[in-house]
């Protein structure tokens, strides 16, 4: 559907043109982004909750950007920054009455809403949401609703705003998409969204069984020539950082209980480069790695939500 | 086993065996053991002999200045302080400040506008309540309650007051234009969660009933008995279902 009733911007990209020949030239090439990070190592978090006072809980939640791209600030050699990292606000407005037009219920009812900034991604975003942010609402929400109490707030809506200020990318921005590739970057999106949107519910107050994190393991291949062996398994990837990304898994995960909530895989998992005594099939070894960088997150999670009781009990 | 217990909890940590305790509001149990479900400090309520056996642990939602350290080697049981509320829904029996808007010949329809935090349980000194009820005015308008975020009635939760549920006494002669005028201020008491869109609400009871009101001529009025306030500047007075000053 195309949006009549404002003015965008012009449809494409959100950042300058590049001939594609300069990518090539031995400058261009040094600008792309390499992982500096062990593979288990997971980016530093910044989470922070009530940022927002209308609304009845608020985070604010961003990565740490690569070293590539404190490398490029540092040294600029193109107008472009090499990687993106997210960055995410997320609202929580309610309980509030049910519409009149709504039937009775006895639990909480949730809606979750996903957008991105217009200028969020390398390709601009309109302003109605589109399929695929329809698609991580839906995400959103299985993730947060087996985490939620619902039955202590009867006849009530629950609205979860989430605003996508600067999205992942899917693939490093100087390459030409290929059959690889698919939505990486929404991964990344997904766990940063399950993550902001749990800090914002214990903010709101909201009875929760746990705070429940996102976490993101990918199998990557890393060959440079193309003829590529058995792909690596790498917690909390930038897609911008690897060439290419064979399979990736989100977990929504509540570390109390040992449960995840979420589970979103996508590609072919069949062949993973583990330990040579790990006989785990390459899925189980995935999403054993999300849940991993979940329970990393959930660390930043569990401190976000202390600090934030802790000013509130302070203050009061 | 009281020391053990943290005074902040965060949902998800794990409070205390069930065995022990009780589980409260703003708790939940799994596996036999205590969780705490939302984040905020943790109170410790004592056992009654009669009535129950264990203590119940509670995450409060109510942030204090001293929150109680139910640390019983600490001593020193701070006064906690009725601070701005989070959420509260409206529950059977809790009290609520409404405002009315609209007076029909069978019921009333208000918005509700506070959920006044009555823990009737242990330990609620009767300054407490008392103290709720001298600050009707500051509660209501205070930008600092959530719930004044919400400015439209639609955004409020809707209740009903039936014309039986007016007051105890003579139910069948109630005349609803007598008892409530729109824009009024009521304290009531919840009696059902109802259908999909309204609350049930009681004023049956003495200290139920219009707290505040403005006459004809726009001036705030002041009770003179159980159904009739007056306008200190003009001296009319107007009828009225009042609710017994404190």
């Amino acid at each position: 559907m195309t949006d009549r009733r404002r003015i965008n911007g012009p449809p494409g990209g959100t950042r300058p043109a590049v001939y594609a020949s300069l990518l090539q030239s031995a400058t261009g090439a040094a600008d792309r982004a390499q992982r500096q990070r062990q593979p288990t190592d997971l980016r530093k978090i910044f989470l922070k909750t009530g940022l927002i006072p209308s609304a009845s809980g608020s985070s604010y939640l961003e990565f740490e950007p690569s070293a590539s791209l404190a490398a490029a600030r540092a040294n600029p050699k193109s107008l472009i920054p090499p990687s993106s990292a997210l960055k995410l606000a997320c609202t929580v407005h309610g309980p509030k009455p049910l519409p009149r037009s709504a039937t009775f219920s006895p639990n909480l009812v949730l809606t979750t809403h996903v957008k991105y900034a217009p200028f969020a991604a390398r390709r601009r975003k309109g302003h109605i949401r589109d399929a695929s942010e329809r698609d991580l609402g839906v995400h959103l929400e299985t993730a947060l609703r087996g985490a939620i109490i619902a039955e202590r707030w009867p006849k009530s809506g629950l609205d979860i705003t989430l605003t996508i200020i600067e999205a992942e990318d899917d693939r490093w921005w100087g390459d030409a998409p290929d059959s690889h590739d698919a939505s990486w970057g929404m991964m990344n999106v997904l766990a940063g969204c399950i993550t902001a949107a749990s800090a914002a519910l214990a903010d709101a107050h909201i009875d929760c069984l746990d705070l429940v994190s996102g976490g993101v393991a990918a199998l990557v291949s890393e060959d440079m020539t193309g003829s590529s062996g058995p792909p690596r398994l790498v917690l909390d990837t930038d897609p911008a950082e690897h060439r290419s990304i064979v399979s990736a898994c989100v977990v929504a995960y509540m570390p109390a209980r040992d449960e995840i909530t979420e589970l979103w895989l996508k590609g072919d998992s069949s062949k993973a480069a583990l330990e040579d005594d790990d006989k785990r099939p390459g899925h189980e070894a995935l999403i054993d790695g999300a849940v991993d960088a979940a329970r990393g997150a959930h660390t930043v999670l569990g401190q976000a939500v202390r600090e934030s009781i802790a000013r509130t009990v302070g203050s009061a | 086993m009281a020391a053990s217990l943290p005074s902040l909890a965060i949902p998800g940590q794990r409070l205390g065996p069930a065995s022990s305790y009780s589980a409260g509001p703003g708790t939940h149990v799994q596996q036999s053991s205590i969780y705490a479900s939302i984040a905020g400090p943790v109170c410790l309520d004592p056992a009654q002999p009669k009535i129950q056996a264990k203590a119940t642990l509670r995450v409060s939602r109510v942030a204090t200045s001293k929150y109680q350290t139910r640390n019983p080697q600490a001593g020193a049981v701070a006064a906690a302080q009725p601070k701005p509320r989070y959420n509260t829904l409206p529950a059977v029996d809790s009290i609520v400040l409404a405002r009315v808007t609209r007076v029909q010949k069978r019921q009333v329809a208000v918005s509700i506008l506070v959920v006044l935090d009555d823990t009737p349980s242990v330990g609620a000194d009767p300054s407490r309540t008392a103290s709720d009820n001298d600050n009707v005015a500051s509660i209501l308008t205070s930008a600092a309650n959530p719930e004044n975020h919400s400015n439209t009635d639609e955004l409020r939760f809707q209740a009903l007051i039936r014309k039986e549920d007016v007051r105890a006494v003579e139910k069948d002669r109630v005349v609803m234009d007598d008892m409530f005028r729109v824009g009024d201020i009521v304290r009531g008491s919840v009696i059902s969660l109802g259908d999909q869109s309204f609350y049930y609400i009681t004023t049956a009871r003495n200290d139920l009933g219009v707290v505040m009101a403005r006459s004809e001529a726009g001036n705030m009025m002041f009770p003179v008995s159980w159904k009739e306030m007056r306008d200190p500047l003009t001296g009319v007075g107007e009828p009225r279902k009042v609710a017994r000053p404190f």
